[in-house]
């Protein structure tokens, strides 16, 4: 994840809490989303930004998640996820986010 | 009226850069602040490619068009563990430069001596420079005496100089421009000067594929995403003059347009629209490589135990042009455009590019054969979490196709194989925009093998932190219509819509005027033009007509071709009523027996190429000097100049033919030394009539040479009405099939192969002239033929004349080499070169 | 109980996969308070 990013998210965990927080991802891949949740979960898997060594465990979905899309208005999710949705491989992305929220989610 | 620009040509160009990688790609530049001590940074020698496995490397053969989009597919990914057999530095359209020698163009183009070179490796990389076909003595003359490794590294610490390495040494640094301005540090200039010189070698090759005239190039778009200018004006701009500038555009004037990696489909807009209004005739769009971006995703590649695939600058340029009636057109009436109101969401953004420009031209997604998004090669964005982008673009296309019932969900993925491509484009931002496709897509047009491709640029400009805004455009390429021509050049109209109308002077026919008349309309029988140039000054009328387009070529019984132009015959060969050109049968291609037949080759290819024959295959006559033409020729093939080489009909096989061989047409183009070549014309001709009337065949054929740019072709006094009416068609196929840009494309293509180096190889090393180098007086018109010298004279003899001031010429006659004086020094002429042995 | 609404949401699009404003739309949508948003580019 980009550094000025991980600061920022480091930046808002600490003036909201950590539990109060929700990070949400449109990766394009079940990898990259695996690595940006890891890094806002377990802390910075390539120990080069401010997430480094730091596990903040906050609560983290990507967009294509079947959990978020039923909180989202139907009309606008067609309109600006839909067909992406066709795009991306949908199953590896859930899976991914699944397996590292399961490992280091704290909320 | 339609009178769209069209794409008469373009350039891809790589730049093999591993120093660059280590030392000044952003990714690693920040480990070296953030982590300096971190396992990346330590690893990253080991991760690096050498010239040959970045040559090797699929993707940029495809690049540099010794691959096809398509033979990509032949290769199973991942790609950076395969290699490309016969892979080549230089391709159709442009080259990978190794690093030192463009750590050397870079110095070339230093308007400012902001960049110092150690001694030796200036003088190592000046050398390989020198070899390089399109560097010429007034770039080569830019480059500065070196500096020893002591003074550069001296001055490397005390002004904070950026060093330039090669093979991880230091060979050299650019300094800063200013003390305080940021915008002018070593850094900046360093990566500007990278950017110039990969634009300026894209620029050009451009001109070497393209074959037009540096000096008609009238406007140049810079498209990139770099920036140039001082803290008062930081991006002050206008990199596209600074490259032009470099490459000779001397009639040329220019500016940047920039929107990130949409700039490139922005600039081929603006351009076309500037063609198409009649500002501009003809425009470049081009763009450099940027240093930033090398190495970016280095780290995932490392992690994954690939070598650090970013290892290469690109290039590109585009030339965009008054319609021609023949290449692609640019439609101006199917733009796509991402509006500021449109919004960010993907489908917004694809419906804009894609949709909407069709649904207003009433075209469905299917109309469009290929499309080019975002052409970044896969190997390197899918380890780094970017996945497969052309890819993606492609099922977003598809599945926008489904949401409006153009497709069915289960066709995706046929859609994605045959209207997408596989990435082949570095991951260097404005580079892989659409652009890698359109050298390919003029070709697929051209060749019939699609009628029209899309080519999209998509830009980030949320980067620049002045908006959240997403961008776009996209335009249509298609298929000549063929009705560019409007009501005011009605005669080009004409010209395109019936056959090309061939002059004909036979003066000197010792068969008589009904014989060339029966020609006439043996001709028009077959559905050809022809018109008869009579009277005193019929030459001089010719060649008027020639000059202002009234004929589109001329047949003629004689004509004073400029040495380095010989003219390919073409006759029926008995055995098997074969045709057959040879190569070549009047005037001189070179004073050198062995490099003229070297050029006839080159000639004959052309004429056959021109006359409809795709793959014409080569043989050489068996005479003197053959066994050397035919050493010359398979070295300028493994170089990389296509030739197929015809096999003797004998037992024993190979390229030298012998007689045989010539009766049975064994070969496409027989090459022979232009004297021979006349004596197999006449044989060929007439050996049915016994001599004094030629009866088959289609005559001595057309004058060729590099730069000729005229279409004469020669028939004997002796040549029959079949064999003129037969060099009416002839001539007629070579204006239909463009025998001039046939010619130059040949010339271009054998130049990069390094035909200049392999003739002068040829050559005995005579001794130079002790005599100092003669200059021509101011030149004049010359009418007068002095006949009767030397072939290996004729240089001389004009060099004589000079020297005692008079202008003079060399060329062929009808009975040899001629010298060229005017008609009131004609005398005086006579006299010197009598005196002088040249003449009798 | 729902996950984005009344919550403080962060935002990481990707160029080449949903960016920013897009998701931004869906949140807003679903009652979330957006904190940040960012587009990330590996092109």
């Amino acid at each position: 994840m980009d550094l000025e990013n991980q600061k920022r998210v480091k930046e808002y965990a600490e003036q909201f809490g950590p539990e109060n927080i929700v990070v949400l991802l449109g990766a394009a891949e079940g990898e990259a989303a695996g690595l940006a949740a890891e890094t806002v979960t377990a802390g910075d898997p390539t120990f080069a930004g401010p997430l480094a060594g730091v596990s903040l465990g906050l609560k983290v979905y990507h967009i294509c998640e079947p959990e978020i899309k039923a909180e989202i208005d139907e009309a606008v999710y067609d309109e600006q996820i839909s067909m992406m949705e066709m795009v991306l491989d949908v199953d590896d992305i859930v899976n991914e986010m699944t397996a590292i929220r399961e490992q280091y989610c704290k909320y | 009226m339609n009178g769209n620009a069209v794409v008469k040509g373009t350039s891809y160009v790589l730049v093999h850069a591993p120093d660059f990688v280590i030392n000044n790609g952003t990714t690693q530049t920040v480990e070296r602040i953030v982590n300096p001590d971190s396992d990346y940074l330590k690893s990253i020698h080991s991760s690096i490619r050498s010239y040959e496995e970045v040559l090797a490397y699929p993707p940029n053969q495809v690049y540099l068009g010794n691959l096809t989009p398509k033979d990509l597919e032949d290769y199973e990914f991942p790609w950076y563990d395969k290699e490309v057999a016969d892979a080549k530095r230089f391709g159709k359209y442009g080259e990978l430069i190794p690093e030192d020698e463009f750590i050397a163009l870079m110095q070339i183009c230093d308007a400012f001596d902001l960049l110092a070179l150690e001694e030796n490796f200036v003088s190592k990389a000046k050398e390989k420079l020198s070899k390089h076909p399109l560097i010429n003595e007034t770039m080569l003359s830019k480059l500065k005496d070196g500096q020893s490794l002591e003074a550069i590294k001296e001055y490397i610490d005390e002004y904070k100089a950026e060093p330039l390495y090669f093979n991880r040494e230091i060979v050299g640094y650019v300094k800063r421009a200013h003390e305080i301005d940021d915008t002018l540090s070593a850094h900046v200039l360093l990566e500007n000067l990278a950017y110039k010189a990969s634009g300026v070698l894209a620029l050009l090759h451009l001109i070497n594929n393209s074959g037009i005239d540096r000096e008609a190039i009238d406007y140049v778009i810079d498209c990139s995403e770099e920036a140039c200018g001082d803290m008062n004006q930081r991006g002050g701009g206008n990199f596209a003059k600074a490259q032009a500038e470099v490459a000779g555009f001397v009639n040329a004037t220019g500016s940047d347009t920039r929107s990130f990696c949409a700039g490139p489909a922005h600039a081929i807009i603006e351009a076309s629209a500037l063609v198409k209004s009649g500002a501009y005739e003809n425009v470049v769009v081009f763009a450099g490589g940027t240093v930033a971006k090398l190495g970016m995703n280095g780290k995932d590649h490392v992690k994954k135990n690939i070598p650090i695939l970013e290892d290469v600058m690109g290039g590109f340029a585009v030339l965009i042009s008054k319609n021609d009636g023949v290449n692609p057109e640019i439609n101006l009436d199917i733009i796509g455009r991402h509006n500021i109101g449109t919004g960010s969401s993907p489908q917004a953004v694809i419906s804009s590019l894609v949709t909407d420009p069709l649904d207003r031209a009433g075209l469905k997604i299917t109309d469009i054969d290929k499309f080019a998004a975002e052409m970044q090669n896969p190997d390197i964005t899918k380890p780094a979490g970017a996945g497969d982008v052309p890819e993606a673009n492609y099922k977003m296309i598809a599945a926008l196709g489904v949401k409006r019932g153009d497709l069915e969900r289960t066709d995706i993925l046929n859609f994605v194989k045959n209207h997408g491509m596989k990435g082949w484009a570095p991951t260097q931002g404005h580079i892989p925009s659409g652009a890698p496709y359109i050298g390919f897509a003029r070709e697929d047009i051209l060749e019939g093998r699609i009628k029209k491709a899309m080519i999209i640029g998509k830009g980030s400009l949320f980067l620049g932190r002045m908006t959240n805004l997403f961008d776009g455009v996209s335009f249509v390429l298609q298929e000549n219509s063929r009705e560019s021509i409007t009501e005011d050049t009605t005669r080009v109209i004409v010209k395109e819509t019936i056959e090309p109308l061939i002059g004909i002077v036979a003066e000197d026919s010792e068969l008589g005027k009904d014989n060339v008349l029966e020609a006439i309309s043996l001709a028009e029988n077959k559905g050809y033009r022809a018109v008869l140039i009579e009277g005193d000054e019929a030459h001089r009328k010719m060649d008027d007509m020639l000059r202002k387009k009234e004929i589109d070529a001329a047949v003629t019984m004689h004509y004073s071709f400029p040495i380095g132009v010989s003219t390919v015959g073409r006759v029926i060969t008995p055995g098997r009523g074969k045709e057959m050109f040879i190569a070549t049968t009047t005037g001189t291609s070179s004073t050198d027996r062995v490099e003229g037949m070297v050029k006839n080759a080159i000639y004959g290819i052309i004429a056959a190429k021109a006359s409809g024959v795709k793959e014409p295959t080569i043989g050489i006559a068996n005479i003197d000097g053959a066994r050397q033409a035919e050493k010359a020729l398979r070295e300028l093939e493994q170089k990389g100049y296509d030739i197929k080489f015809a096999e003797s009909a004998r037992q024993e096989g190979g390229i030298v033919m012998r007689g045989n061989d010539l009766l049975a047409g064994s070969a496409d183009v027989m090459v022979m030394d232009s004297l021979t070549g006349n004596l197999m014309m006449k044989l060929f001709s007439a050996y049915t009539t016994g001599g004094s009337y030629e009866s088959t065949g289609y005559g001595y054929g057309p004058g060729i040479g590099e730069g000729y740019d005229k279409i004469v072709l020669i028939v004997s006094r002796a040549s029959g009405a079949p064999v003129i009416a037969g060099a009416i068609e002839y001539a007629t196929q070579l204006v239909k099939h463009n025998c001039l840009k046939v010619a130059g494309d040949e010339f271009a293509k054998a130049n990069r192969a390094g035909l200049k180096q392999i003739l002068e190889g040829l050559k005995d090393r005579k001794p130079v002239a002790t005599d100092e180098e003669v200059k021509p007086p101011v030149k004049e018109i010359v009418t007068v033929e002095i006949p009767g010298i030397e072939i290996m004279d004729i240089e001389d003899a004009a060099k004589a004349l000079w020297a005692e001031g008079i202008y003079a010429e060399t060329g062929m006659g009808c009975t040899g080499p001629v010298v060229l004086v005017s008609e009131a020094n004609i005398s005086k002429s006579k006299e010197i070169l009598s005196k002088a042995g040249f003449i009798k | 109980m729902s996950i984005l609404k009344g919550k403080n949401i962060v935002i990481i699009g990707d160029r080449d996969g949903i960016p920013a404003p897009a998701i931004e739309e869906c949140v807003a949508s679903a009652g979330g308070n957006i904190v940040f948003s960012s587009t990330e580019c590996f092109v």
